[in-house]
């Protein structure tokens, strides 16, 4: 009976992410350490970090498919841990790595997909025929998302958090195994997001975190250790010293 | 298009669209056919002896009671087409959950409008009419023998009924096991020992005081079953049969929070 019931969207609207002391174990590995954090409504927001930092973690208790181990964490005043079909309906969700149902065509999967959001006849048509579009998947939309390539998978991905207008976008390493043409599309159609619509970006690639966000959060080994406008928190010598490369991991590219 | 029926419609592409479920629903009309016939030709062949005496057989009024139609063929049809069920409904209920969560695809499930007692209802639903299909394919060969052997339209719909609950229930049991793991065997394997664990306990009675026989009786599979078999429909048991589907989608209904605790 104490569990509350989620706040209409009326006074729920503009409220934001707030993380108090939000922490997530497995096992004995703690992913996230009591983040305090704080994103504004209409924010273009990334959250950076090494792989493992905890980044997909966070992302994961946001869309309330994973549970808090404590603290505490809302959007727009709902709670995800309570209410994550509440807070579902205010997201468009793309995971780090495109899971697609391999034996539905591209354009199958976006119909359903939309379905599953609540659309139906003309808006559905409609929205799949402007994500389609819109991530330029026109020539594969016949095609099953088992035979593409892993950029079209990331761009079908992408295109699915796009079919409803949600007022948060939660993205999860959009841009990963995008060749750089297809890196550049991609930024062109988030910078695009109306600006009514918030934005928060898990990334490891600060050029991405540069060019589409204004505000940053920088995770390391589960807890936060910066935050505040990106540029500021990019010229942070601690911060960059994260994501340099060290000589060993170079000579193992080249 | 509501989030419902957008699952519902794409659970029955899926199931439709495997070779599987056509393999099934041809595997247990051969087999039922098989087993039909394989009885029908030995009750025939024990009719002839026991009506010709030119091979020392017995007048037509002589031959005993107890040999019959009904226990010469409909009954062992009946009992091998219930275990035919358990042994291959796991093969379809498997996938559903189980090959979703391999996937990861359940994670992106889980961010649509699609509440968990949603998917729940749309998956058992797809599964539920995939078992009466089945049932409605292999009925041919229990309902030839029904009408031939006299038993009437009530006794015909009380099998049918009786079928398609024994089916659901199997179904629920596979599809129950299939939300807990990401592995399709692994879902297919713990459906078969359940159920067949699950279809009689006859053999813990000597492990077991009488009372606690009783209740293992009252239990298991068989005997409701055999209830309809017998052409009787017993509140009881079908209340029982759709207990045992609504138990196993409560349990299937908790993988779900579990998988937010330990994904």
């Amino acid at each position: 009976m104490n569990q509350a019931m989620p706040e209409p969207a009326s006074r729920a609207a503009g409220a934001g992410v707030t993380a108090r002391a939000l922490t997530r174990r497995f096992g004995n590995h703690l992913a996230i350490d009591r983040i305090d954090l704080q994103i504004a409504p209409g924010a273009r927001f990334s959250l950076l970090g090494a792989n493992g930092a905890g980044k997909t973690s966070f992302l994961r208790m946001l869309t309330g498919f994973l549970l808090p181990t404590s603290g505490e964490l809302t959007l727009d005043g709902i709670s995800p841990a309570r209410h994550p079909h509440a807070v579902n309906k205010q997201i468009g969700f793309a995971m780090e790595t495109a899971r697609l149902d391999p034996d539905l065509r591209v354009s199958a999967l976006l119909r359903f997909l939309g379905g599953a959001r609540g659309l139906r006849g003309r808006a559905l048509e409609h929205a799949v025929d402007r994500v389609i579009e819109r991530f330029q998947l026109e020539p594969v939309a016949a095609r099953r998302t088992g035979n593409l390539s892993k950029g079209l998978e990331r761009r079908v991905s992408l295109a699915q958090a796009f079919l409803v207008e949600s007022r948060w976008i939660l993205l999860d390493e959009p841009s990963q195994g995008l060749d750089p043409a297809q890196r550049n599309q991609v930024r062109e159609t988030l910078r695009g997001i109306e600006a009514e619509r918030s934005l928060i970006l898990c990334t490891h690639d600060l050029d991405e975190a540069r060019a589409l966000t204004d505000r940053a959060g920088v995770l390391h080994a589960g807890r936060l250790i910066a935050q505040g406008p990106t540029r500021e928190v990019l010229d942070r010598p601690d911060v960059l010293s994260l994501f340099e490369t060290r000589p060993a991991a170079k000579g193992a590219h080249s | 298009m509501t989030p419902l029926l957008a699952l519902v419609r794409r659970e029955l592409a899926a199931l439709f669209g495997s070779p599987i479920a056509y393999a099934v629903l041809v595997g247990v009309c051969v087999v039922t056919a098989i087993f039909f016939f394989e009885h029908l030709q030995l009750y025939n062949q024990m009719l002839f002896s026991f009506s010709s005496t030119s091979i020392g057989g017995v007048n037509a009024d002589e031959i005993p009671d107890s040999f019959n139609l009904w226990d010469a063929v409909f009954f062992p049809v009946m009992e091998v087409l219930a275990i035919t069920f358990i042994g291959v409904i796991p093969l379809v209920t498997m996938r559903v959950f189980a090959e979703e969560r391999a996937r990861g695809t359940d994670e992106l499930l889980f961010t649509t409008h699609l509440t968990p007692f949603r998917i729940i209802i749309a998956k058992f639903g797809v599964t539920f009419a995939f078992v009466i299909a089945m049932v409605a394919v292999s009925f041919i060969y229990p309902a030839t023998a029904i009408i031939r052997g006299g038993l009437g339209a009530q006794h015909l719909s009380a099998v049918f009924i009786g079928l398609t609950l024994h089916g659901i229930a199997v179904a629920s049991i596979g599809l129950m096991c299939s939300a807990f793991t990401s592995s399709q065997l692994v879902a297919s394997v713990t459906a078969w020992v359940i159920a067949f664990v699950w279809w009689d306990f006859g053999w813990m009675h000597p492990l077991s005081s009488e009372g606690t026989a009783a209740i293992l009786d009252a239990l298991a599979l068989h005997p409701r079953y055999s209830g309809f078999a017998a052409g009787s429909v017993s509140l009881a048991d079908i209340v029982y049969f759709i207990a045992l589907a609504l138990v196993a989608m409560a349990i299937a209904r908790l993988s779900f929070d579990l998988r937010r605790i330990q994904p």
